[in-house]
């Protein structure tokens, strides 16, 4: 029987993710998705401003 | 065992330094772990969505919801958690006030989406695909949270008991919170009212710098990199934007103490609504434009223009932690 695992959310690491696994009718693995539901969009909001801010501002990407 | 209270920590769109601030309890987490039973926090235990939204109404005793609302999955797990929790926590800046996620409260989420997907000079995505809350596939359809326009606080989509501000919060003031709490516990004390300020002072920043304060009189500000500033005197007078008249006290002037100005991640202090206003009005009353007598109103504005001109960035200044919180929430369309 075909099935579907999904394993939401992954932890113990810093972020957001999700993964989802689908089984063929024999029970082994037919594919894998990785997703990352999480965007704060740093790329944008940091253009345009003050260079000396970027150590404060960036090392707010991740805080682990 | 089974008779502790349950806590949990969550975080929306954030860096998981508040988690690592919590962990910075250090073996003081132990003495955590006496009076609560941890339950859920995804950076550090593998508990996952569908076991929280299995937990009865009110299971949880505290949660510690850390990140600001950025996407539906965001919004969806603060609702949940505000249902399972008898108290909810917003727990740093960004669940407060919205803190740097927030700065995206420049643009629409869909300018967000086109440089993170499209612009980026370090992405390959000739087809230009964005993320869609729906994917067909042939194994089947796959889903991904609305990506929302605008950050929110965690206050405006669900009902929020308390407030510990910081970015982050500093694990003293932490613990400061959780032995409070635990006091009142089992002493069958009553907690705070709703929406109290905890782990911080009612102060501002100033009162835990010991740099002496003299006369402020800006003639100009100075970027951090134009001067070596002067260790023992106040750093707004010596016309580096320290934001520290304009943030709540709580974490012992961290920055100041090692020659960097305050950049207001404790947000406003008691009774102010907007922190960046306060910190322009407090300027307002310090800029040196020398004498005014009988200079024409064009005159004036000049002069205060060139000493504001010398701050390059307005925005990422006064409101680097606290936009989706501000009055103005961010920028107003067409403006």
């Amino acid at each position: 029987m075909k099935r579907r695992i999904t394993i939401d959310p992954i932890t113990r690491l810093e972020g957001h993710g999700k993964i989802e696994i689908f089984l063929n009718e024999e029970g082994d693995v037919e594919n894998v998705y990785l997703q990352v539901p999480e965007l704060r969009g740093f790329e944008k909001f940091v253009v345009g401003r003050a260079a000396e801010d970027m150590p404060v501002i960036l090392n707010r990407i991740c805080g682990v | 065992m089974a008779n502790k209270p349950k806590l949990a920590v969550y975080w929306a769109a954030s860096c998981g330094g508040c988690e690592i601030a919590l962990a910075n309890l250090n073996e003081k987490l132990l003495e955590v772990l006496e009076h609560f039973d941890f339950v859920f926090c995804p950076c550090l235990l593998d508990t996952k969505y569908k076991d929280v939204e299995a937990m009865a109404d009110g299971e949880i005793f505290i949660t510690l919801f850390n990140g600001a609302i950025r996407n539906e999955e965001n919004e969806h797990m603060a609702k949940i958690l505000r249902k399972k929790s008898k108290i909810l926590i917003a727990y740093g800046s960004c669940a407060y006030e919205g803190c740097i996620p927030g700065l995206g409260n420049m643009y629409h989420g869909d300018e967000i989406l086109k440089a993170v997907f499209i612009d980026s000079p370090t992405t390959e995505n000739p087809n230009k695909l964005l993320p869609m809350t729906k994917t067909e596939t042939k194994d089947g359809v796959l889903t991904l949270p609305a990506f929302y326009e605008k950050v929110k606080t965690l206050s405006m989509v669900t009902e929020v008991d308390y407030y510990i501000p910081g970015c982050p919060p500093e694990p003293h003031k932490i613990w400061e919170v959780i032995s409070f709490v635990v006091e009142k516990l089992s002493t069958g004390q009553s907690l705070p009212p709703k929406g109290a300020i905890l782990g911080a002072g009612s102060s501002t920043v100033c009162i835990e710098c010991d740099r002496k304060k003299e006369n402020k009189k800006i003639k100009t500000f100075k970027r951090i990199y134009e001067i070596i500033p002067n260790s023992e005197i106040c750093l707004l007078e010596q016309g580096i934007i320290c934001m520290g008249i304009a943030t709540r006290d709580g974490c012992g002037a961290l920055c100041p103490k090692v020659n960097m100005p305050c950049t207001g991640c404790y947000g406003p202090p008691e009774d102010v609504l907007d922190q960046g206003a306060k910190m322009i009005a407090a300027l307002g009353s310090v800029l040196d434009i020398g004498d005014t007598k009988g200079l024409s109103e064009e005159e004036i504005n000049r002069r205060i223009n060139e000493i504001l001109n010398t701050i390059p960035d307005l925005v990422g200044t006064f409101y680097k932690y606290s936009l989706p919180g501000s009055i103005l929430q961010g920028k107003i369309k067409g403006r």
